[in-house]
Parts: structure tokens; C-alpha cells; sequence
């Protein structure tokens, strides 16, 4: 590997492992909310 | 989501682009090892990060053991889990910095094998977190994290302790270490990057934790209530 490679390479797994984190919650949230609407709607 | 989370956000990313523009424009390039020195203004600064969260995983733990309050509970979550995910970084950008600097993807040397150890640490923590039941679970999982943290300072230290195929310390560590004033500059703008996103992400995941134990409590009523009839 060299060093131009390496350093895109760094950067993009940076970016990516961040913003899959990001969408992890998000779709968390997500699943929570709907969560909370059907317990609303149940009691 | 209220307007001065809002304005953090955004006052974050462009701080992300700034100081990225920093790292790959304005600081210098490195004489020994080219370009690919660059990736120290992402590696570094997701170790700190790393740190940080799992310093604010060991403080919420101590509360927790002391208070037994579901909102440091919540915090210890948040942390550990975003630690996890920065240590994951450092773990991943080192070996790719170090194949082409050093010609090998890894070594078991003090640094990093303490930093791999750290990882499996706080991935077991996260781990109990997740699959074990019962009301002792916060407790066990507090007690987990106090002795994990132990690590984090001997990730600090290793490459002081011992002699490591990973460099010695860049700042304070002695008449030889210390960065360009350019490159430093860089550094710090990075470092602040990463933090904002860290609290962005421990705060988001707080929030979420809560969330969840809201439902979770909801759900421990209705079958009470369910029981009851």
C-alpha cells in the first residue's frame, strides 16, 4: 500500500465508520419512536 | 431537536471541513514519511476522543455505584458505546498508516496490544450490557468499567514505560518531540473537530438511552397492569 493510497484509505474508513454510527441511531430513534406511538396508542 | 443543538451541529461540520482542509492542505508535509503522515490529524484526535468517552464512562460508573441514578446509567451507556466506536478508528487508521511507514500492518508491542485489550475491554462492556438480564446488570457493568478504565492510563503511558515500535509521545515527550507550528495548528483544529463530534454523538445517544428506557418502563407497566386484570 502506499502513502497516497493509505491516507485516502484512513480518511474514508474515518468517514465511514462515523456515519455508520450515525445512521445506527438514527434508525435506532426511529424504531423507539414508533415504539412510543404504539404503546400510546395501546393504552 | 432544540435550535442551539441545531447550531452545535452545524457550527461542527464546518469545523470538520475547516480542520480537515487544515490537515490535508495547510499543514506541511512531513519529510520522512510524505503524505501519508497526514493521517496523525485523524488518528490522534479519535484517540483523545476515545479517552475521553471512556473517562466519562468511568466517571458516570462511580455515580452510578453511588447514586444508582438511571440518567448516569445512561451516560456510562452513551460513552462506552462512542468510545467504542473511536477506538474502533484508531485501531483501523493505525495499521493502514502503519503498512507503508514501518512495512508491517502490526506488531505486539506495549501500545498497541494495550489499545487492542482496551477495545475487547469496553466491547465486552457493551456486550453485558446488551445480553445480560436481571437487576443487577447497571451494578456489574459499573464495576466492569472502573476496572477497564484501569487500562486507559497504561495505553498513555506505554510508549513512555517501554520501548515501542510505535513513536515515542510528539508533544511532551522530551528535548527531541514537538510538532511544526503549522502542523500543530492543524492538529488542535482537528482535536476540537473530534470532540464536537464526540458530544454530539454521547449526547444523541443519551437521549436515545433514555428514550429506551422510557419504552422499556412503559412496557414493564402495561404487563403489570396486564397481570392485574
Amino acid at each position: 500500500m502506499t502513502g497516497p493510497v493509505a491516507l485516502k484509505a484512513a480518511y474514508a474508513v474515518t468517514w465511514i465508520i462515523e456515519l455508520g454510527y450515525v445512521r445506527y441511531l438514527l434508525g435506532r430513534y426511529r424504531r423507539v419512536r414508533n415504539e412510543m406511538k404504539d404503546l400510546k396508542r395501546s393504552s | 431537536m432544540k435550535p442551539l443543538s441545531i447550531l452545535f451541529i452545524v457550527f461542527t461540520l464546518a469545523l470538520l471541513g475547516f480542520s480537515t482542509y487544515q490537515a490535508l492542505v495547510v499543514a506541511p508535509t512531513e519529510q520522512t514519511m510524505g503524505d501519508v503522515q497526514r493521517i496523525f490529524y485523524y488518528h490522534v484526535p479519535s484517540a483523545w476522543v476515545a479517552g475521553l468517552c471512556f473517562f466519562v464512562n468511568f466517571l458516570a460508573s462511580v455515580a452510578y455505584l453511588v447514586k444508582r441514578g438511571s440518567n448516569v446509567d445512561a451516560l456510562a451507556a452513551a460513552s462506552a458505546e462512542v468510545g467504542v466506536v473511536f477506538c474502533t478508528i484508531v485501531l483501523i487508521t493505525g495499521p493502514i498508516w502503519a503498512r507503508p511507514v514501518w512495512g508491517i500492518w502490526w506488531t505486539w508491542d506495549a501500545r498497541l496490544t494495550t489499545t487492542l485489550v482496551l477495545w475487547l475491554i469496553y466491547v465486552s462492556y457493551l456486550i453485558l450490557r446488551r445480553f445480560a438480564s436481571g437487576s443487577q446488570t447497571q451494578v456489574l457493568s459499573a464495576v466492569l468499567a472502573i476496572f477497564g478504565f484501569v487500562d486507559v492510563p497504561i495505553v498513555y503511558m506505554s510508549i513512555r514505560w517501554f520501548r515501542t515500535q510505535h513513536p515515542s509521545p510528539v508533544m511532551g515527550g522530551g528535548e527531541n518531540s514537538g510538532l511544526d507550528p503549522v502542523m500543530l495548528h492543524a492538529f488542535f483544529w482537528n482535536l476540537l473537530a473530534f470532540t464536537c463530534v464526540g458530544i454530539i454523538l454521547v449526547a444523541a445517544r443519551y437521549h436515545l438511552q433514555k428514550m429506551e428506557n422510557q419504552v422499556e418502563s412503559a412496557h414493564a407497566q402495561l404487563a403489570l397492569q396486564g397481570g392485574a386484570r
